[in-house]
């Protein structure tokens, strides 16, 4: 759960009602080649294991290999895939029947493949990242003692049992409303049993090599291995059950970066490019025509104080920082309008949005800024950290410039080499000064843009910030019988953000893609990944 | 140039030679008694002041000092201040350039962006011209072993790619967090450290040619001492090679601060640099040149300087190309 919502190559998409667009020219005018291997091009992913996939280079590629329990509509509404039904009374026992379905070695998916996959996860000594998607459940406490070097006393989760074979029966150490919309993420796919040393021991010891060509259950079977900085070859899998894609077959080509991407685009050797570099959205109109789509995405850029830092642990100096950016500016010039300034602390994409809630504290008023800032004694001297590795330079040197001359301090932007480089440091308690996040929800839930950054204990709160009350807030929001009790709940969590003010809100990104002649109806899903389902080749 | 002139000519007063032995003495040696005799210095100045192209490089090359000490005669700008809303905006005012992608006066920031290219060139010149002056001499003037190893030393040093190490270099100085002032010197260091051999071989050898001059035996017989021999006798005469080694240097060295700038391991904001700005704008050259175009012309224009000064150098002291 840490590092892959903030990763560096942003803009998880909301798959957009491109409908219009993709009537007009040059979009949808071939026919359909049902065999047709189209490429698409995507960074190195870090893992492809259900357990360890938590950034969207290697999602994309998961989401080829394997068929989700649940997928999710325009409106960020779950429904069922590879699960029949997914069912509670009391939010917190569920019950979640599978349909029948087929790994690429030819097992069926029964609840075996997912409670082993789920439990090999959870064990805190397989050391995976995503075993934080299972702290809901009961039993992972037992899994993952706060001493790393403990061995857990069990194995196993104790909320996981089966009920029989297309039966799974989950209990959570407390009432969770949108548990079906947690399902969808990568944590939770299935795993076969040839994916083990040995299926039937506890704890579960993964074959070293299951990685290189991972079995799944999804529409698209691996042709030969995962090529490391080159390509992952997937072909169409014939036995699959569920809804055909219009595509023989799809070629990943891993890229080091975004400009060799877009360059082999342009080129007409790549079909699809999720992400335009920021360097080229000026030029992206003319180069592609109405190849270039934007649609809107999860992902929220803010600017993150360390609170615990004297320097920045008034709240009055945070508002005043916050009053000295001209968002609207940056978004303008710097992104050429292909992304969204932010005046709320959740996204638009969610439900219980409420548009600028962050009011007086995020508009742009440079003399009262000042004013506000030298009254609150702010540093003379300010920098921000960011990450080199994912074009975050161009806005952060614009806001620097912006808070020069606003509030008449110094500010330089200090690029750390990785993601992980900056996490490490604010971790250490390292001196960064105000640093760049990103975040891009890994289910359609307010709970999911509250819980994790700002609560007490929340897995990537790392401004150290903590406020009793927006914690019981997020738990009661999270126990609420309906979604809509919980959006209230959310919402007021909201408010006391605004009044704290931990971090700035930036931008709220959009997806910016394009795609050559060569296919027709690209389209982008939650989750900033090509609908695979919906793409095709044209003959 | 003058400098050079007075010593190359008291050289030839104090050690006195003959006519014939001295091969620097004027090729007219039958005016002896009734012209003033002229130093090869002397002859090469002759020889300069005619040529278009010393003239171009000299003023080119006094013209980057000025600006690299007195950037303010150029621009009332500060190449710091930079407005978002003049993103890309043509030429205004005194920004003959037009702005670049932060709203940066691009004209000002290549103006700023001299300093550290002439500073860093110059320092790292500098200080290879003083490592290949010791290690060159010593070398030349003794000999034997000392000469072996120095030799030695020459020609490992001379298979370390100067690029491939400055980039090794430069990582290190990068991890251990070095400021954008620590990174000034380090590239100094680096690029002097690595840049001196070719002077050294250069100076060697004219070293060996001199210390076998007729002059240098007098002198030796007189009783001076290694020292005097050295500083006095031989260096004046194996001086001119090495100044134009040293020049050509200087407009390799600029050149490498800004590949190395431009590689991401250089300098870094907020030091203004010309490789900096390169690498900031090509990106962005499709959409707009003249940002990239401005720093990338200056840094041609500074190293071309510096290379014909040299080479029209080279070629007034070599005769035969004369």
């Amino acid at each position: 759960m840490q590092v892959r919502r903030l990763a560096a190559w942003v803009a998880l998409p909301l798959s957009a009602a491109l409908a219009l667009a993709a009537c007009g020219s040059g979009g949808g005018s071939g026919s359909s080649n049902p065999d047709g291997v189209i490429s698409i091009g995507i960074g190195e992913p870090q893992h492809l294991l259900p357990g360890n996939t938590h950034e969207t280079e290697g999602a994309q590629v998961m989401a080829a290999l394997y068929s989700p329990l649940v997928n999710f509509d325009e409106a960020g509404k779950p429904f069922e895939v590879a699960a029949e039904s997914i069912t509670s009374t009391d939010n917190k026992v569920w019950t979640i029947k599978l349909k029948d379905g087929k790994f690429h070695n030819g097992e069926a998916v029964d609840a075996d493949s997912f409670i082993n996959s789920w439990n090999f996860t959870a064990y805190g000594p397989n050391a995976q990242d995503n075993s934080f998607f299972f702290d809901k459940f009961q039993g992972w406490a037992d899994l993952n003692p706060s001493d790393a070097n403990v061995v857990p006393t069990q194995k196993t989760l104790s909320g996981l049992k089966k009920i029989d074979d297309k039966t799974i029966e989950v209990t959570l150490s407390a009432p969770f409303t949108e548990f079906r919309s947690l399902l969808g993420y990568t944590a939770f796919y299935p795993l076969p049993k040839a994916a083990f040393q040995d299926p039937a021991a506890t704890p579960l010891v993964l074959k070293t090599d299951f990685e290189q060509a991972p079995i799944g259950n999804g529409a698209f079977k691996i042709k030969g291995n995962w090529q490391h900085d080159q390509q992952i070859e997937v072909e169409r899998f014939a036995d699959f059950t569920g809804e055909k894609p219009k595509v023989g077959g799809i070629l990943f080509r891993i890229y080091q970066n975004q400009g060799a991407q877009y360059a082999d685009l342009l080129a007409n050797n790549l079909d699809v490019v999720k992400t335009i570099p920021t360097e080229s959205l000026a030029t992206v109109q003319g180069d592609l025509g109405d190849r270039f789509r934007q649609s809107p995405s999860s992902s929220f850029q803010f600017l993150a104080f360390p609170t615990f830092d004297a320097r920045f642990s008034k709240p009055e100096v945070r508002k005043a920082i916050s009053m000295a950016i001209n968002r609207e500016e940056i978004v303008q010039q710097v992104f050429q309008g292909s992304q969204k300034a932010a005046y709320s602390f959740v996204s638009p994409v969610v439900a219980g949005y409420r548009d600028n809630t962050c009011g007086v504290n995020c508009e742009f008023k440079p003399a009262e800024a000042k004013a506000a800032y030298q009254a609150a004694g702010g540093p003379s001297s300010l920098n921000i950290t960011y990450n080199a590795d994912g074009g975050h330079k161009q806005w952060v040197d614009a806001t620097c410039n912006q808070l020069k001359a606003n509030l008449g301090v110094e500010c330089v932007g200090t690029p750390e080499a990785k993601f992980a480089d900056l996490l490490q440091k604010v971790e250490d308690k390292a001196e960064v000064g105000m640093f760049r996040l990103g975040w891009s929800f890994d289910y359609p839930s307010m709970e999911n843009y509250l819980g994790p950054l700002y609560t007490t204990d929340g897995s990537s709160n790392y401004y150290g910030y903590s406020n009793p009350a927006f914690d019981t807030l997020v738990k009661e929001g999270a126990a609420a019988p309906t979604p809509d009790d919980s959006i209230k709940k959310y919402q007021e969590a909201e408010d006391i953000l605004v009044q704290d003010m931990p971090v700035l809100p930036l931008r709220f990104g959009q997806n910016n893609y394009g795609f050559s002649t060569k296919v027709q109806n690209v389209e982008l899903d939650l989750f900033s990944r090509v609908d695979l389902n919906k793409i095709e080749a044209v003959s | 140039m003058s400098d050079f002139e007075t010593v190359a000519a008291t050289e030839f007063h104090t050690a006195q030679p003959g006519p014939a032995g001295d091969v620097n003495a004027p090729s007219q040696p039958h005016s002896m008694e009734t012209q003033k005799p002229r130093s090869a210095g002397a002859d090469a100045w002759r020889e300069l002041r005619r040529k278009p192209l010393f003239w171009i490089g000299l003023v080119l090359a006094l013209f980057a000092l000025v600006m690299a000490f007195w950037p303010s005669l150029f621009t009332s700008a500060d190449p710091q201040t930079c407005q978002l809303s003049r993103r890309m905006a043509p030429a205004s005012g005194g920004a003959i350039f037009g702005f670049d992608v932060q709203g940066c006066d691009v004209y000002a920031k290549a103006v700023y962006g001299t300093k550290n290219s002439l500073m860093i060139g110059g320092l790292a010149a500098l200080l290879a011209g003083v490592v290949a002056m010791l290690l060159g001499v010593t070398a030349g003037y003794f000999g034997r072993w000392w000469d072996a190893i120095v030799s030695r030393v020459v020609d490992i040093v001379l298979g370390l790619p100067l690029l491939l190490a400055g980039i090794v270099f430069m990582r290190r100085v990068a991890n251990a967090g070095g400021g954008a002032n620590a990174r000034v010197w380090a590239l100094i260091a680096i690029l002097g450290l690595l840049g001196w051999t070719t002077a050294a071989r250069v100076i060697r050898s004219s070293v060996i040619t001199a210390k076998q001059q007729d002059y240098v035996h007098a002198a030796r017989m007189l009783g001076a001492g290694h020292g005097r021999i050295m500083l006095r006798h031989i260096l004046p005469n194996a001086l001119a090679p090495f100044i134009v080694i040293i020049t050509m240097a200087l407009g390799a060295f600029i050149a490498a601060e800004a590949t190395l700038s431009f590689l991401g391991v250089g300098l870094i904001p907020p030091s203004q640099s010309w490789g900096l700005s390169i690498s900031e704008m090509y990106p962005y050259m499709r959409e707009n040149a003249i940002p990239l175009a401005v720093p990338s012309a200056f840094l041609a224009l500074t190293v071309l300087a510096f290379i014909i000064l040299g080479d029209t150098i080279r070629e007034a002291f070599d005769p035969k190309l004369r």
